[in-house]
């Protein structure tokens, strides 16, 4: 099943979170990951869920999200024309034999060493999700002490548009 | 800005603005200071119900027999909870119902205070939208703001929490004028390409059917829709919540579709070649159980108001977000403008008034020499009834025998629990329909099972003075249930024949109310003139075969059109 990405626009009521919550789990859709913040405008926030499903499925989530009445903009974004990301935090099992190792890989990431004790290091990496997960997968072979994942936020890429001739 | 009024009297002046005139509700502590602001109020007229829930189908019957919101209230913990029932029953079959709830005070919320329950989060769910007062500065805004919700669009359930301290503070804040949400514009216009293409399919349709849901209802546009049957010469279906859309007398009418629904309309969606579904929502029990062969080779236009209807239940070719008036009379306009292409509507238009009067035919009963089945006591009520008199329902055989037999005449005038299908919803719903028209006669046809569980607003119709007339189909079953299982589950009757049943007539006696047992059908026509010309709320006790089943129907899995219990129809 296809993961989608829905970014929703919404006012800040108290309650406005578990309303939209509401609708995924009273309408049977699981949510795979949500992050809410402010956003430009004052008073709204916005919403980046994670779910999966298929065109129509997605389609009725649009619907049932838009009937809300504090949600004012749903928007299905296009991942091919969305700049994606989420931030990870993990600690890594690394001393002195493979430290280099781990190090090695994580700047191969563009990853960031943000604490290092005698037995872990912990490292930062904000990136697409799918390079998440092939660091994080590299990184099982070092054992993972613990592993933090905001989830996704995203945002759709301006279409230049080409000048009339 | 406005000079500084008590939050009582800014909820009783938002009322008053909303042309509210009636109220159903429940005291209780955290609602004193309202109900104290009622004891002085002479517009308004304040109902005592004995138990929330028949408040909230009091002001659902209203809204439904009125067209105007209902309003009901109730205290704070077990008071809002017992709401709950009757605010979902509103807002699956769209009726606009605004509730007040009472609430521990602001500073109490969160404390498990005594009567304290989360009401905000309860209703959430439930209702098309609510609100928690948090301060009376608010209490304007949210007010007028829950009634253009609950009024607008798809129409629905609002609950308003109001805590004690909210209730009693002043401010000086009023909002006048209309209330805007950024995220709630309901689109009810619809869009003109659209609908110029549905007409075109309508024009060039051989065999048009029309199946007309309760949102045709809501939008006032009975009259467009028989306007535009008439035209098309298209046979009229509806769903439960449609009926009243055309008068069920008329030559196009079919009757009511589903897995109850008369044979001729469930045939007749089958072998459309354009289905114009308007206002309705695909329910489970209105297509039957296979999607895939509800309609199978129609092309299926869909209009409706809510646009998360569309293509939700069943695939449509066209499908059309707008208010049922605006669609309907937009339709017959670009209709009338095909006037050079319009076919001879007549051979369609007289085979639909021969498959309904077929219908018609293999229905009439032939009843056991002088003893009673329902078929016989409905019919009975359609003689005795005048042309507006309302009926309401309870759910299960009764509900069915009622749609199935009962001839409605005009839109509002069939009251019944659709979506939720709620046992005890029609007493009360009749109480408040009687309410909002008491010129017109109300009748509840009800089971033994459903009436028990609501009888004790006997007292609030004897106290009120609310004269309706409940007709019980008394079989000593949970009739609709044990139908099921005598048919599908080898007559195991788990729990479903009720055992002690009350003496009706003296129930209804001891509230003051009048009550007659009735055991034969030469015996109906009196006993119904008893109950109207009696002047107080009446019980009428039909005692009726124990085990009669309400056929045809659809078995589960079935297809529409494949329907159990048709032997005594000449026509298959």
């Amino acid at each position: 099943m296809p993961t989608q990405i829905i970014s929703v626009l919404v006012e800040d009521e108290a309650g406005s979170l578990t309303r939209m919550s509401g609708m995924f789990s009273r309408r049977g859709i699981n949510i795979h990951s949500l992050t809410v913040s402010p956003s430009e405008k004052e008073g709204m926030s916005r919403m980046t869920i994670v779910t999966t499903g298929d065109e129509r499925e997605i389609e009725k989530v649009e619907k049932q999200l838009n009937k809300l009445i504090e949600i004012v903009k749903v928007n299905i974004l296009d991942k091919n024309t969305s700049v994606v990301r989420d931030l990870c935090l993990l600690k890594v099992y690394a001393d002195k034999e493979n430290r280099a190792e781990v190090i090695e890989i994580a700047n191969a990431f563009k990853s960031n060493i943000v604490d290092i004790s005698i037995r872990t290091i912990t490292l930062e990496i904000a990136a697409d999700p799918r390079d998440i997960d092939r660091f994080v997968e590299l990184m099982k072979n070092f054992g993972i002490k613990e592993l933090f994942r905001t989830g996704v936020t995203a945002i759709s890429r301006d279409v230049e548009k080409k000048s009339g001739g | 800005m406005i000079e500084e009024l008590k939050g009582t009297e800014i909820i009783i002046k938002c009322l008053k603005e909303e042309n509210v005139k009636n109220i159903f509700g429940f005291p209780g502590g955290q609602l004193i200071p309202l109900y104290d602001r009622l004891y002085d109020e002479t517009d308004i007229r304040s109902i005592l119900v004995r138990h929330e829930q028949g408040a909230a189908h009091a002001a659902d019957g209203y809204a439904r027999a009125s067209g105007d919101p209902g309003v009901c209230m109730a205290t704070s913990g077990p008071g809002a909870t017992n709401l709950v029932t009757g605010l979902l029953n509103a807002t699956m079959d769209s009726i606009p119902v605004v509730a007040f709830t009472a609430q521990v005070p602001t500073k109490a919320i969160g404390t498990d205070a005594f009567q304290e329950a989360d009401t905000f989060g309860i209703t959430m769910p439930i209702t098309k939208h609510n609100f928690l007062v948090k301060s009376t500065d608010m209490l304007s805004w949210t007010i007028k703001g829950a009634f253009k919700i609950a009024n607008t669009g798809r129409k629905g359930a609002v609950v308003i929490d109001l805590p004690n301290d909210v209730q009693q503070k002043t401010s000086k804040e009023y909002y006048r004028g209309e209330i805007k949400f950024t995220g709630y514009n309901p689109n009810i216009v619809p869009n003109p390409l659209q609908l110029k293409r549905i007409a075109q399919k309508l024009v060039e349709a051989e065999r048009p059917l029309i199946l007309a849901g309760g949102g045709v209802i809501q939008a006032n546009a009975s009259d467009d829709l028989r306007t535009l049957a008439e035209y098309l010469g298209a046979g009229v279906a509806t769903t439960l919540m449609g009926k009243g859309v055309i008068p069920e007398n008329h030559p196009l009418s079919l009757g009511m579709v589903g897995m109850h629904g008369r044979l001729c309309a469930n045939k007749m969606i089958n072998n459309c070649d354009v289905l114009l579904a308007i206002g309705c929502r695909f329910s489970d029990r209105a297509t039957g159980w296979s999607l895939e062969s509800f309609a199978p080779d129609a092309i299926k236009i869909h209009c409706d108001i809510d646009s998360s209807e569309l293509n939700k239940n069943i695939l449509v070719d066209f499908p059309l977000v707008g208010d049922a008036k605006l669609v309907i009379r937009d339709l017959i306009k670009f209709i009338k403008k095909y006037e050079d292409v319009k076919k001879d509507t007549n051979i369609w238009g007289k085979r639909v008034n021969q498959l309904h009067n077929m219908c018609e035919e293999c229905e009439v009963v032939k009843c056991k020499g002088d003893s009673l089945t329902p078929e016989v006591i409905i019919k009975e009520i359609n003689k005795f009834l005048d042309d507006n008199a309302i009926v309401t329902t309870e759910v299960g055989q009764n509900q069915m025998f009622a749609a199935h037999y009962y001839v409605t005449k005009k839109p509002r005038q069939f009251i019944s629990s659709g979506g939720l299908g709620t046992m005890g919803f029609g007493f009360p719903a009749a109480i408040g329909a009687k309410v909002a028209k008491p010129e017109k006669q109300v009748l509840d046809i009800a089971g033994d099972g459903s009436f028990i569980m609501v009888c004790q607003e006997l007292a609030t119709a004897m106290t009120e003075n609310i004269p309706v007339v409940v007709a019980i189909l008394n079989n000593s079953y949970l009739g609709m249930v044990r139908q099921w299982q005598e048919l599908f589950w080898d007559k195991r009757y788990s729990k479903t024949k009720l055992g002690t049943i009350p003496d009706f007539v003296k129930l209804a006696e001891s509230f003051g109310a009048y009550g007659e047992r009735v055991e034969k059908v030469s015996d109906i026509k009196n006993s119904l003139k008893n109950a109207f010309d009696s002047g107080v709320v009446s019980v009428l006790d039909f005692k009726i075969e124990s085990e009669t089943n309400i056929l045809p129907m659809v078995p589960p899995g079935g297809k529409i059109d494949e329907m159990i219990g048709v032997e005594r129809c000449r026509h298959k």
